[in-house]
């Protein structure tokens, strides 16, 4: 590789977090604003609306929400969502196929038709509008994640490994948990973040599914109908600061659970 | 449906080790594996490969067909009727009315069109984009540092879909940050109107498609062995021959996959073309969201549409699929 | 446990609302701490927070909002929960009324047992638009109207007052508009109904206007910058200078003007429509008897209907809301009697016939 391609390719990447970051920055920016409206000029610069997010128990209840609510259904896809792609990594079967597409199906439906044809599903079901309600949405609409992206790894599992551990005595079930999925983890954890992602983006699927509680989206597009106000880009950028230090909390936690083991 | 998206698809990096360390851990382990309780459990669940598969299988199949399934089933009934939801009084009945207005009236047709056109150049966009992207982090980021350098990038999807989109606003409007800085460079005297043209419209999806197109890119191309390139340059093959020949076709599972995902999805947004469209790039979720949104008994309609656009959209990809295949073996041979 | 309090706190409720219904209309007398809850979906800032607070105290009703963004999403939620919805209140502009009536989702508004019902504005609460079937359906609480807004450093006010320059070569991709509304006035425009209530019987005609009016924004198509939907998109293209001419709810323009942007607005001489965003009760509301006792409550002083006025940019349909606003809030949220004499409201009567007509002109227009 000479040493020009490897400049231009830097060019190219620092040049796409540019553009996805461009946005962003306006976002922080617009938050410090004084006026009732995002955009130029700024006249003058205040920080009320940031203070006002952080004493306001409206977005912090909304944001405490949308995380346990993303949590949750990302648990519960990563589980479905390794146990399918442990069937359909396995031997062939007749009609492995036809799971297959029936397992991608979710990913691909528009959001709209998603969301209103899962709330005539849930009445179906008897389950009532509610944090179940969108969890319950949110985890299924993950699953094929998941499975896409387990899938990938799983498929590149050398079988000494697990026919080692069966050698040693261990049952397929053991041999899974104690060989597969360690080896998994990098799938498990990319496929987590993109989940939690999803969910905690997601506004359709919580407006029809959900109850008297907002989630975070929801919150902004009903403030949204007094218009795109600093406030909500205020409410953005400690959501963002909020998440990052989440993560960063999550990841080190992790480490030392490993070092402890 | 095809395989294809399968095969290529995200795995963050991380050092590869596997198999566990069987230290403090084998007493735990041990024990519960030479307890009663648990000998019991497992003879009666994992004693014959059969019973084992029937285990493994019958709780993926009960949920892709209740779950996956289900509320599809439901779209498809709903599109199938002449009136829903129905009012107490009223019986509905079965017609394939709501998918003949389609093909009956021409209006339709041109948004239809216009987001598999769309969709289809968008994707290209977003692949030429984010491939020189996705190929920097696989192949020339140290190996620990490109989990941090990855997530880097997927910092701004933390940011609501409407958040950004405003932002874009902002950023694109006649009194945006471009267009002032522009005429502050003295480059501009008169404001460009970015705004609402299909040059908008791209901006915000390839910002959105990205992120799909990006985690099978560069897990197909992290997976791509350095020795193949270095073999070729060795054999005298310059960049060029060396990209064309050595790298595209071998990161072309990976192409298919984001390439798919990324039609698919395409198909189906509506937030931001919506709000960054102009009068003349209607897409179609626009239209089948208009079914659900204004007067009342068009659900049927809405759901037909839906469905429409979503078999045409498979059978796209499919045809793709099989052409990415083709094109696979072509160059295997 | 959960369950259990909240099921007998219900029943407890209702039962004691019943009573105090019979006993003693009047809502703020402290002895009837009545409990249980009523559930409302809403805008955002429809509700004033002081009020809850004040309401959830003198009467022990628990109030549960949740906040919607448009017309249709409410529809279509209420329409997935029938015939059992979880929701007493919401928040229906009148001439959408008719939607959700056909499809029995709204009960009719007993106003005998509203004791505040004449503190509303008569033109708001006896106007034509609001009785169907010989029955009221909502309680008036916030009145819009479509505007002619205008970028006050580009465009003169005498431009403004015509809709024709909203469709002049000068202004040509400085302008917006919402393709549904601008359908209905470009036929009050071309001196027809816009409500269509006049061709109920002759649906010949409807068509043949609504053809003309759709030809009409297909020729002028070149020269519009945007179709919108929301508020928050008309106020953000003025902010960016995309536009500088627009026909909007006057909602978000006040909320400009409040803000110190150089906009203004007009009902241009061919006149406008107007709306009233009211309160109903939904057909087999669980808490019907609470949704009463907090309809009357909001009713309850001018103040109030200020309040909501100031938080959303509408205007109170509240008999004397006006004296509880600033200058500059007035100046945002009232018109002269002259200009308000070119406003109709809009009607729901012949909804079916027009929208079945003017959708799917608005999708022959996008799609042109």
């Amino acid at each position: 590789m000479t040493r020009n391609t490897r400049l231009v390719m830097s060019i190219i990447y620092w040049a796409f977090v540019l553009y996805v970051f461009m946005p962003l920055v306006l976002m922080v920016t617009m938050g410090f604003k004084d006026s009732k409206f995002i955009g130029f000029p700024i006249k003058s610069w205040t920080l009320d609306w940031y203070l006002g997010v952080v004493q306001n128990s409206e977005v912090l209840s909304a944001f405490g929400y949308s995380i346990w609510i993303g949590v949750t259904s990302t648990a519960i896809s990563l589980f479905v969502g390794i146990w399918i792609s442990v069937l359909l990594n396995g031997k062939g079967f007749y009609g492995k196929t036809l799971i297959y597409g029936l397992t991608l199906l979710p990913a691909l439906i528009p959001g709209i038709i998603s969301a209103i044809s899962f709330r005539i599903y849930a009445q179906l079901w008897g389950v009532s509008p509610g944090t179940g309600a969108i969890i319950w949405c949110h985890a299924v609409h993950n699953v094929p994640f998941v499975v896409l992206i387990v899938s990938a790894r799983l498929s590149t599992l050398p079988k000494s490994y697990l026919d080692a551990a069966r050698d040693l005595g261990a049952d397929p079930l053991i041999a899974f948990i104690r060989v597969a999925l360690p080896y998994l983890k990098p799938a498990l954890i990319g496929g987590g973040v993109f989940c939690l992602l999803i969910s905690f983006d997601d506004f359709v699927r919580s407006f029809f599914l959900g109850g008297y509680q907002p989630t975070l989206p929801v919150l902004i597009f009903a403030k949204l109908r007094s218009g795109m106000s600093p406030e909500i880009n205020a409410i953005a950028t400690v959501v963002l600061v909020l998440t990052g230090a989440l993560g960063i909390w999550a990841e080190r936690s992790m480490r030392r659970l490993n070092k402890g083991n | 449906m095809s395989g294809k998206v399968q095969s290529s698809t995200p795995a963050l990096p991380s050092d590869q080790g596997a198999i566990p360390q069987t230290g403090g851990a084998r007493t735990f382990w041990g024990g519960l594996v030479a307890s009663g309780v648990y000998q019991s459990f497992s003879t009666a669940l994992l004693s014959s490969p059969k019973r084992q598969f029937f285990i493994l299988a019958v709780f993926p199949v009960i949920w892709v067909i209740t779950q996956h399934l289900g509320p599809m089933l439901q779209m498809f009934y709903v599109s199938m009727v002449d009136a829903y939801p129905v009012a107490p009084s009223y019986e509905n009945s079965f017609t394939l009315d709501n998918y003949a207005r389609f093909f009956r009236e021409a209006i339709f047709v041109m948004p239809f069109i216009r987001t598999l056109v769309f969709a289809s150049v968008l994707t290209f966009c977003t692949l030429v984009l984010t491939f020189p992207v996705a190929y920097f982090l696989a192949r020339h980021v140290k190996r620990s540092n490109q989990m941090i350098f990855l997530l880097l990038l997927l910092i701004p999807f933390w940011v609501g879909e409407i958040v950004r989109t405003y932002a874009i606003m902002i950023l694109l409007g006649n009194n945006g940050a471009v267009n002032l800085l522009l005429k502050s460079i003295g480059l501009i005297d008169r404001p460009i109107p970015f705004m609402y043209t299909g040059f908008s419209v791209s901006v915000g999806i390839i910002y959105l498609s990205a992120l799909y197109m990006l985690l099978p890119l560069y897990s197909a191309l992290e997976k791509l062995p350095k020795s193949y390139t270095d073999a070729a340059a060795d054999l005298g093959a310059g960049p060029w021959t060396r990209f064309w020949r050595v790298t595209l076709p071998l990161s072309l599972e990976g192409i298919s996959s984001g390439a798919t995902l990324v039609f698919l999805i395409s198909t189906g947004y509506y937030a931001t073309p919506v709000l960054l469209g102009g009068p003349s790039t209607t897409v179609f979720a626009e239209t089948i969201a208009g079914f659900f949104h204004t007067a009342g008994d068009q659900w049927p309609t809405g759901a037909a549409f839906a469905c429409l656009m979503f078999i045409t959209a498979l059978g796209i990809t499919a045809l793709f699929g099989r052409f990415m295949t083709k094109l696979q073996k072509g160059i295997r041979r | 446990m959960a369950k259990f309090t909240l099921n007998r706190r219900k029943f407890l409720s209702s039962a004691a609302a019943t009573g105090a219904v019979l006993a003693s209309p009047a809502y703020l007398r402290r002895s009837y701490a009545a409990g249980g809850e009523v559930n409302i979906w809403t805008y955002t800032n429809f509700v004033p927070d002081s009020f809850k607070e004040q309401f959830e105290d003198e009467t022990g009703i628990k109030v549960n909002i949740r906040l919607v963004d448009d017309q249709g999403k409410q529809f279509n939620l209420l329409a997935a929960e029938a015939p059992n919805p979880t929701v007493d209140i919401l928040t229906v502009a009148g001439h959408r009324f008719l939607q959700f009536i056909d499809s029995d989702l709204l009960a009719p508004l007993d106003t005998d047992r509203l004791k505040n019902w004449s503190a509303i504005n008569p033109t708001f609460s006896e106007s034509d638009w609001s009785t169907i079937n010989g029955n009221k359906w909502g309680a008036p609480i916030l009145s819009g109207m479509e505007v002619m807004a205008y970028n006050t450093d580009v465009v003169s006010a005498e431009e403004a007052s015509t809709w024709e320059t909203l469709f002049s070569e000068k202004y040509s991709g400085q302008t917006a508009y919402v393709l549904q509304d601008m359908m209905s006035i470009v036929m009050l425009k071309m001196g027809y109904d816009g409500n269509m209530v006049a061709y109920l019987d002759d649906p010949e005609k409807a068509a043949k206007i609504v053809e003309e009016a759709k030809n009409y924004l297909i020729e002028k198509k070149p020269l519009v910058r945007k179709y919108y939907d929301g508020g928050a998109e008309v106020q953000q293209m003025f902010v960016n200078q995309d536009i500088n001419l627009a026909c909007a709810w006057n909602g978000p323009i006040a909320s400009l003007m409040n803000d110190g942007f150089p906009v203004a607005m007009t009902i241009p001489t061919e006149g406008s429509y107007g709306f009233v965003y009211t309160y109903n009760i939904a057909n087999n509301a669980p808490n019907a008897d609470n949704a009463y006792t907090f309809l009357d409550a909001i009713l309850g002083s001018a103040e109030i209907g200020a309040a909501m006025t100031k938080a959303s940019g509408f205007i109170s349909t509240y008999k004397g809301a006006s004296e509880y606003l600033s200058e500059s809030e007035k100046a945002a949220t009232s018109f002269p009697e002259e200009v308000l004499a070119n406003m109709k409201f809009f009607r729901a009567e012949a909804n079916e016939m027009k929208y079945g007509l003017v959708d799917p002109a608005v999708e022959a227009i996008k799609a042109a």
